[in-house]
């Protein structure tokens, strides 16, 4: 893959052979022997799987992995902050400490349980508790396993039945957000309209319009200053954004629903932030004078054709969720002065992160890093079971020993080296039935 | 008498469009360390400035975002990038991945216009942007 034309090929198609959206979602079911990337009452209720299975769901998140980064995998470095080697490490202490937490949420909430969590998108708004996390909970962790085994520092086939826990419990989360079907969003067209109609119904109640130049500016603004704020502070992870929809609204259009989440009291440098809600949602209502094809993946992100879908934006009803726990009863709608005042403190605080980062040194920027992706992609389900200050407590924060071994590697320079075919390759997911016995 | 100039324009760079936007011109300055962001928002001109970074992120240049620059040149990432995303939302013209033809050479190797030099980033069409020199 040294060669930049060889290197394109592999942008291009997933392994040099199979095209992203719809039609890769065919070309990778007609390749898979078991579509376990599909979801029944009956699968996700089962703690053993067949290796055939597994096999089949990671050939599909190779895939489904490849879709939305192979053009960002371009992107190099942050300047700021070195997010491929903190993404690196957390992938590896995910890998090593999830599933035995993962074990025991289910044995605290049961497998009920663990579906009624991620059928919490289907009812609430920035809980954290969405699609992204279905899709995160396994890839990061099993991610891991692949830089493990890329680093030889463990074998496909070591703690299979890890590997089998990080599959059901992701497949459990996505079951209780679709009700079955793809547990992807690649697989279901692109669209992630979870939302039940009753909820996005009493968005659309609470709509005002942006028929005023100067209401509509300053909308746009507290939208984009809050998104900036939101990768900021989880240290230019995705973690804080997500997108919902499209909605079909009444009359023709659509509706988006996004989550910013601005001030999460588990970052050290959340006073930052003082002042903030723990998170905003706007939700977005498209009356477009021409045709514009709307796509949103499985790290619930919107892309548009044509790409300014802005333009079109013909009203919104935004809200604040003031802390992680408030109930969806108690999301207070936020008026014009009020995202004026957001816009202004998130702006402020921006530069202020910015520089409180800047001083940091290249370590403590790693630690940061691999603190904020080890504690989002778990603390939502955590703190629904009751059990994250226990777990606080308990050590959560300690690096694993596998993480130590990897670490020196990682953060020495090769963690680009190691992402490429990892992200590119399919490599971050081994089959277990490649594994030699022991 | 009127005197009419013709301003003349050099193609220097073609790359990645993120979303649609008339031309926008200014000059440019070379973002590379974030004491550079840091001193760059503290100085004069910053919204008629066009930025140039090295990578497709967005936390490098996120004070830059916030100040309203006029433009954004990236030498790496695409539109799906998150500075991608983030320039979208805040309606700034950004053209990422541009391999520059001409100017000079940072200190690792990359060519990248001198600061100062008045750029205009045709945006009109997408996928692909181009950069202009303009000859004054």
């Amino acid at each position: 893959m040294a060669a930049p034309e060889e290197f394109a090929k592999f942008l291009e198609r997933y392994l040099a052979e199979v095209p992203g959206g719809d039609e890769g979602d065919r070309e990778m079911r007609r390749r898979i022997k078991v579509p376990f990337m599909d979801t029944t009452d009956d699968d996700v209720r089962r703690d053993a799987i067949a290796d055939e299975e597994i096999d089949g769901w990671l050939s599909y998140v190779g895939w489904n992995l490849w879709e939305p980064i192979a053009n960002r995998s371009t992107e190099g470095e942050s300047g700021l902050i070195p997010r491929q080697e903190y993404e690196t490490i957390a992938f590896v202490q995910q890998w090593a400490t999830y599933p035995a937490l993962f074990r025991e949420l289910t044995g605290i909430l049961g497998v009920d349980g663990i579906i009624a969590l991620g059928a919490t998108s289907r009812r609430e708004v920035s809980t954290q508790l969405n699609p992204t996390r279905n899709w995160a909970a396994a890839i990061c962790p099993l991610l891991g396993r692949g830089i493990g085994v890329s680093l030889g520092l463990e074998k496909p086939g070591d703690r299979r039945a890890d590997v089998e826990t990080l599959v059901q419990f992701a497949r459990r989360l996505q079951h209780g957000t679709w009700g079955g079907g793809c547990g992807f969003v690649s697989g279901r067209g692109f669209s992630q309209a979870v939302l039940e109609d009753d909820v996005v119904g009493g968005f659309l109640v609470d709509e005002t319009r942006l028929d005023d130049p100067e209401q509509r500016q300053a909308f746009l603004k507290f939208n984009a200053t809050t998104e900036l704020f939101g990768f900021l502070m989880s240290y230019d992870c995705r973690a804080a954004l997500s997108d919902s929809g499209p909605y079909p609204v009444p009359g023709g259009g659509f509706m988006l629903v996004r989550d910013h989440q601005l001030r999460e009291p588990a970052w050290p440098w959340a006073h930052l932030a003082d002042g903030l809600p723990y998170s905003i949602t706007e939700a977005l209502v498209f009356r477009p004078t021409e045709p514009i094809d709307v796509k949103i993946n499985d790290i619930s992100t919107t892309f548009t054709t044509p790409r300014d879908y802005l333009k079109h934006l013909s009203g919104v009803a935004v809200y604040a969720r003031d802390t992680w726990d408030t109930p969806m009863s108690e999301l207070r709608r936020l008026d014009a002065d009020e995202m004026a005042a957001i816009t202004d403190k998130a702006s402020a605080a921006t530069i202020d992160l910015y520089k409180d980062i800047a001083k940091k040194d290249r370590d403590q920027k790693i630690r940061d890093g691999v603190l904020v992706y080890t504690t989002t992609m778990i603390m939502p389900y955590a703190r629904v079971a009751g059990v994250w200050d226990r777990w606080v407590a308990d050590g959560f924060y300690e690096l694993h020993e596998l993480t130590e071994a990897a670490w020196p590697t990682l953060a020495g320079g090769k963690a680009a080296e190691v992402l490429g075919p990892v992200f590119l390759l399919g490599q971050g997911f081994p089959p277990v039935s490649d594994a030699v016995p022991a | 008498m009127t005197h009419r100039t013709e301003i003349r324009y050099t193609l220097v760079g073609q790359g990645q469009n993120v979303v649609e936007h008339d031309p926008v011109e200014g000059p440019c300055r070379w973002l590379e360390t974030p004491d550079d962001v840091i001193d760059f928002i503290s100085g004069d001109g910053v919204q008629e400035t066009i930025v140039i970074s090295r990578g497709g992120t967005t936390t490098f240049v996120a004070p830059a975002l916030t100040s309203g620059v006029r433009g954004l040149v990236t030498l790496n990432g695409g539109p799906e990038s998150h500075l991608g995303i983030v320039s979208r939302e805040f309606g700034i013209p950004c053209v990422m991945s541009v391999a520059f033809t001409e100017g000079i050479t940072t200190a690792v190797g990359e060519t990248i216009p001198a600061d100062g030099t008045i750029l205009r980033l045709d945006t009109t069409t997408t996928p692909t942007a181009s950069v202009y020199v303009r000859a004054d």
